[in-house]
């Protein structure tokens, strides 16, 4: 019997269903593996994963971040910049995400949940992500960030199509491109609109602004508040909907958090632990790396595996086991280092609001199609459409 | 050798030897102090290690950059003036021989 080696493909539909089992092979078989489907090193273990997000100054984020880049983000971002930039434009940024405006748009977020709950209840069957978790999060999000209300299916729509990539062709194709494109164009046309008329909001400050005496570039300023629209709109939806998904899979632990709505924070780092969205993103090495018994060039992509290493039973006992009390600390599911996600505290206040809404509504719900159609995307994991009915 | 004392606020305290740590951060990441979060890891993009430094000891250390100040906007317990985010307390700014004491805020996050 001929075996077949081991492969990592993030392009496969199957990874996008379930990718843990080969996970738990990378990590005991194969902790520093070169994937020939991706083009790049798979760091897998806690350890290593989180050694990297501190060592900035090997892996690089300066050749972009996601596994599949878009164009014009690379450098523009601050995902995808090193510091001291990073640093500069991160301070700037973080104005938009202090404790005082993460409090104001949370009141915003439990109105849009009391109404699509309302409108849940009457339908009876529902699909989570269009009636309930995308409509929160672009409404929040928009209100943020000071746009002008928006239609939330569009938004979200393109938003999607750009964190896709084809699973046949192993790249961003058109579609995804174009849609990537009109996200760009209508944020160039809010930018447009601060020039001429300047408002008390984060594009606004960004445009006023200067780094060492120079002002941001156009690229910086539209780059960096569509990737927030995009990290926004992609992860918290994707997140409240992944939390929904294991709350169904696992009744028992939803019945806690029922009974014990104090659980819920917990219970969302939790989720954000087994199955946070974000599950792989990419560094460039800036230097040679010898790591496991294999030698890393420096040019090349690491793909750091979030997800596996929130399963690395070297870090977390009975990873596999989703446990609404075990209150994980130091889990990947916001990233880490320098680049943890800068919307942390925006996601958890929001999540925990809204799911106690959602729970004291809706505290049994079953799913109406086991078979979901996952995102084909190689760096985030989420469903397209969790259909549900209130049982 | 100097040590860092954290207070809990119902009074409780804990001691550590400052050890080889570089910030009042990793002396509680260290020794498992789990009220210091520190979910960056000290590159000051969290502000999970926020801590209320004695008022009679912050002359030990620099004041807060623009970033941390910013970051302390971002706090989830209330922020004091004694508010500082503790991977920012470089022990090898303190004076030879003397303890640091810090009190730990209700949450984190």
């Amino acid at each position: 019997m001929v075996s077949t080696p081991f492969e990592f493909n993030p392009y496969s539909p199957e990874i996008d269903r379930d990718p843990f089992p080969a996970y738990a092979q990378l990590r005991d078989r194969y902790p520093c593996f070169w994937s020939e489907h991706a083009k790049m090193w798979v760091l897998s273990r806690y350890e290593d994963i989180s050694n990297a997000l501190q060592d900035w100054e090997t892996y690089s984020s300066s050749g972009g971040n996601l596994m599949d880049e878009l164009p014009n983000r690379a450098g523009s971002t601050l995902g995808s910049t090193d510091p001291p930039r990073h640093d500069h434009l991160r301070s700037l940024v973080q104005v938009a995400f202090t404790r005082k405006v993460v409090d104001g748009v949370i009141p915003i977020a439990q109105e849009v949940a009391e109404r699509c709950l309302t409108a849940i209840k009457a339908k009876g069957r529902f699909d989570f992500v269009e009636d309930f978790s995308s409509q929160i999060t672009v409404t929040t999000l928009f209100e943020m960030m000071g746009l002008p209300p928006g239609d939330h299916r569009e938004v979200r729509n393109n938003v999607m199509l750009s964190m896709q990539s084809d699973s046949v062709t192993r790249k961003k194709e058109a579609r995804h491109i174009d849609a990537f494109k009109k996200l760009v164009d209508y944020i160039t046309a809010q930018v447009e609109d601060r020039r001429k008329t300047p408002k008390d909001d984060l594009i606004s400050k960004m445009i006023s602004a200067e780094i060492d005496g120079a002002k941001l570039s156009e690229s910086e300023i539209v780059m960096t508040s569509t990737t927030l629209v995009f990290a926004g709109v992609e992860s918290l939806s994707s997140f409240l909907t992944m939390f929904a998904l294991n709350l169904h899979d696992f009744p028992e632990e939803r019945g806690k958090l029922v009974a014990h709505p104090e659980l819920i924070p917990s219970a969302i780092e939790e989720s954000l632990r087994f199955n946070t969205s974000a599950q792989r993103f990419r560094r460039i090495l800036m230097r040679d790396v010898e790591l496991h018994g294999q030698s890393m060039k420096k040019g090349t992509f690491v793909c750091l595996c979030y997800g596996s290493g929130n399963r690395d039973e070297r870090k977390f006992e009975q990873p596999d086991a989703y446990r609404v009390e075990r209150n994980p600390k130091g889990h990947l599911g916001f990233g880490g280092g320098k680049h943890l996600c800068l919307g942390t505290s925006m996601a958890r206040q929001v999540t925990a609001a809204v799911m106690t809404q959602y729970l004291a509504a809706i505290p049994d719900f079953k799913i109406t199609d086991t078979n979901l159609n996952w995102t084909p995307s190689t760096t985030f994991r989420s469903p397209l459409a969790l259909p549900l009915e209130i049982e | 050798m100097g040590k860092v004392r954290f207070v809990k606020s119902d009074g409780s305290e804990r001691v550590f030897e400052f050890g080889d740590a570089f910030s009042v951060m990793e002396v509680g990441r260290k020794n498992g102090v789990e009220e210091i979060v520190a979910e960056c890891g000290g590159s000051m993009s969290c502000s999970t290690c926020h801590v209320y430094v004695d008022e009679a000891q912050l002359g030990n250390f620099p004041e807060p950059d623009e970033l941390e100040n910013d970051m302390l906007d971002c706090v989830s317990a209330e922020r004091k003036p004694n508010s500082r985010l503790s991977c920012q307390l470089e022990l090898r700014a303190v004076e030879p021989g003397q303890d640091i004491t810090v009190t730990l805020p209700d949450s984190q996050i």
